[in-house]
């Protein structure tokens, strides 16, 4: 059994000036151990599917659907006492700006005492010992005397490796890592990735990575999720997701990508922005921006449905296949021809 | 150009005489103070340490380097959005460091920037058209009706609607807002501009367009850029040239081939290991040189080469004494490292061979 299985999650804010569709049927699960990477840009709704399994929307005005099964018990119809033990000690969380979401006002240690002390009956040196264990984990360099440092003492990187320890702090089964690195400099990314890399082998917890950054997904995920407009469009293994793309986002989103390796004269781009929500598209929610749009991606949106050679790989495009591996040797020929 | 001909930098190009833009040993240190009314400068920020290079016309030249490298500071002092505390800026052969506010307009018709964030550089009270025709305005450029042709032909060049003229900022979305940010840079058609990260607030396929739209606008208009940005994905596919800084100091510089093909300097080659690859099995196959801990403070740079303490090659009494000089290894590549890399990329040996100083990293806080 998986360790999380979402079935059919939809998230409906109810705003002024409508209803904004902010996640619409996605499903998904994750299996103990592994790394799911969800990838998609700002607005896909990819960390308000992670906010609405932790249970973290505002009640006010959200209308939430679905199942999100967690060992086989639903996340969103549990009473919010018993979803605040799961919340913190056997799902974790680490969010984006590693500025803003410690405490100012204390100490690094209290704050890492705190969250075992909510969900453990243990003595408070019990606690801190276990706390500075953590931080000489996540490479926190003389953590004796740091411990009692406040977070403005500690810079972007460390703040980040503080709030892993802090996701950490109570082995969790499975993190959920929300765009950990985007607001970090390369060489601290790397850090971090391969913090992230070794504490998995370690912990042995199941990894959910978002990030709009595919080299980041390449290097980390096992299985990749790509949302665009609240959607699901591609679900498939992560050397076959990269070998074989099969929906023209997917494809635009890599051909867009400047690479390292590669010399490219002109990047390919996706024209258009991506829809509001409050009005998304109708058909394929991608068709405004497709370049092989038919009459039929105006009308009828796809379903995500395994391709004929892998069940394993999920798309939702009403492309016939023959055509999108043929788009998809092209892509990886030009990648290849520019290396 | 007589005053440029006497330069002698140490980036150990020489001035041949059509450059655009010199700079010449700039530096820019922020005092730090203490004190109410007697203030009494205690230290310095030295965010920009010496810094020595020129550009042709035509050419991009792109700056990389890690927050607080001073690339930001940098391309402040090139427009003299801030003085330099010491070193010389030559733009078409003038010296134009101590020019006065008034001497500085005209010049300031030939230079413009692009900032980063699209949503702060806008003034939300101002209607578009305003926000691209102030910088016409200001030069006393064409009278009222043929400004108002300029500026939508301007709209039109960065792929804008002329008809949203009237419209607000806010009603534009982060990458139809960057480029507002090209067109008001464009309007007076200037030789220079210096892009400050203008695509790292944008997502993957809008920075593409936006990309795109930079690369079409140069070969058009002939354009000059200085783009600086922390990614080197994207300054690989923009740059003809490219110039590596840490700590406020030059590290590398070198074409853009020679730079991904051949990285003489350790820090140079950290950079391009620890930038992700977007493909599984390249990624997962290749060696990463891994840093420890984070960029010291500017205020104490470590003695000697400033990146000593990170350093995977790091040899004892030499770097951490001796600063070391911009090195030649031909064909304008210079590198400040007195044990430059051989080779590229390195080996699982070489990597083994390097195993970081025992002292551990300085973890400045």
């Amino acid at each position: 059994m998986a360790l999380l299985e979402v079935k059919d999650l939809r998230t409906y804010f109810h705003t002024d000036d409508g209803v904004v569709k902010a996640v619409d049927g996605v499903e998904f699960s994750v299996e103990k151990g592994k790394t799911l990477g969800i990838v998609g840009e700002s607005g896909s709704g990819k960390s308000v599917t992670n906010l609405t399994i932790m249970g973290l929307n505002p009640r006010r005005n959200t209308v939430t659907s679905g199942q999100a099964l967690w060992k086989g018990q639903d996340l969103l119809t549990m009473k919010p006492a018993q979803l605040r033990d799961i919340r913190g000690s056997e799902i974790s969380m680490i969010f984006q700006d590693p500025m803003t979401s410690l405490n100012p006002v204390h100490t690094i240690g209290k704050q890492l005492v705190e969250a075992i002390l909510i969900h453990r009956d243990v003595s408070k040196r019990v606690a801190r010992a276990r706390a500075l264990d953590l931080l000489k984990a996540v490479g926190i360099p003389r953590a004796e005397t740091r411990i009692d440092d406040y977070p403005h003492q500690f810079s972007g990187g460390m703040r980040q490796r503080v709030m892993i320890a802090m996701a950490l702090i109570n082995d969790p089964d499975l993190l959920i890592a929300d765009e950990p690195t985007t607001a970090l400099d390369v060489t601290t990314q790397a850090q971090i990735l391969s913090l992230m890399k070794r504490l998995q082998d370690d912990f042995g917890s199941a990894i959910i990575m978002v990030t709009h950054d595919l080299g980041v997904i390449a290097e980390i995920a096992d299985d990749v999720v790509v949302m665009y407009a609240a959607e699901i469009v591609e679900h498939a293994d992560v050397y076959d997701l990269f070998n074989r793309p099969q929906h023209p986002y997917t494809w635009g989103l890599m051909g867009s990508l400047p690479r390292l390796d590669a010399d490219v004269e002109r990047l390919t781009q996706i024209p258009g922005q991506p829809p509001s929500m409050l009005r998304p598209p109708s058909g394929c929610r991608f068709h405004p921006r497709c370049p092989y749009v038919m009459e039929i991606c105006k009308t009828k949106n796809p379903e995500l449905l395994p391709t004929q050679r892998d069940p394993g790989h999920l798309q939702a495009c009403h492309l016939d296949e023959d055509t999108k591996d043929r788009e998809a040797a092209k892509l990886k020929a030009t990648m290849a021809e520019a290396t | 150009m007589a005053q440029a001909a006497t330069v002698e930098p140490e980036t150990g190009f020489q001035p041949t005489g059509d450059e655009l833009l010199v700079i010449e040993d700039v530096k820019k240190h922020f005092p730090i103070t203490r004190g109410i009314i007697f203030q009494k400068e205690i230290a310095s920020v030295k965010a920009v340490d010496g810094v020595s290079f020129s550009i042709k016309p035509g050419e991009t030249l792109g700056i990389v380097g890690e927050s607080g490298c001073g690339k930001s500071t940098l391309a402040r002092c090139i427009i003299r959005l801030l003085d330099a505390t010491a070193g010389k800026i030559w733009f078409e052969g003038r010296d134009i460091t101590k020019l006065s506010r008034a001497n500085m307009r005209p010049v300031r018709r030939e230079m413009t920037m692009i900032f980063q964030d699209p949503y702060a550089s806008l003034n939300p009270r101002k209607r578009v058209g305003f926000i691209i025709a102030e910088p016409l305005e200001i030069h006393r450029l064409g009278t009222e009706k043929e400004v108002k042709t300029r500026v939508q032909e301007l709209l039109e060049v960065v792929g804008l609607n002329p008809e949203h003229y009237n419209r607000f900022p806010h009603e534009f979305s982060g990458g139809q807002r960057q480029r507002i940010g090209v067109a008001r840079a464009l309007a007076v058609n200037p030789k220079l501009i210096v892009c400050d990260e203008p695509v790292s607030a944008l997502d993957v396929s809008v920075q593409a367009q936006i990309l795109n739209l930079l690369k079409d606008l140069q070969d058009d208009f002939g354009l000059t850029y200085v783009f600086i940005a922390h990614d080197l994905n994207v300054v690989r596919h923009i740059s003809d040239r490219i110039m590596v800084m840490y700590l406020g100091k030059v590290a590398e510089v070198a074409n853009r081939n020679q730079l991904y093909g051949q990285p003489k300097h350790p820090y140079t080659g950290a950079l391009l290991s620890a930038v992700p690859i977007a493909d599984p099995e390249l990624g997962r196959a290749r060696q990463a040189i891994v840093l420890e801990g984070d960029v010291p403070s500017p205020v104490n740079p470590p003695s000697g080469c400033n990146f000593h303490p990170r350093c995977p090659r790091f040899h004892e009494g030499h770097c951490d004494v001796e600063d070391p000089p911009l090195y030649p290894f031909g064909d304008g590549h210079v590198a400040a490292c007195h044990y430059p890399l051989e080779s590229w990329p390195m080996t699982a040996d070489e990597m083994r061979q390097m195993s970081p100083s025992p002292t551990g990293p300085n973890n400045g806080t």
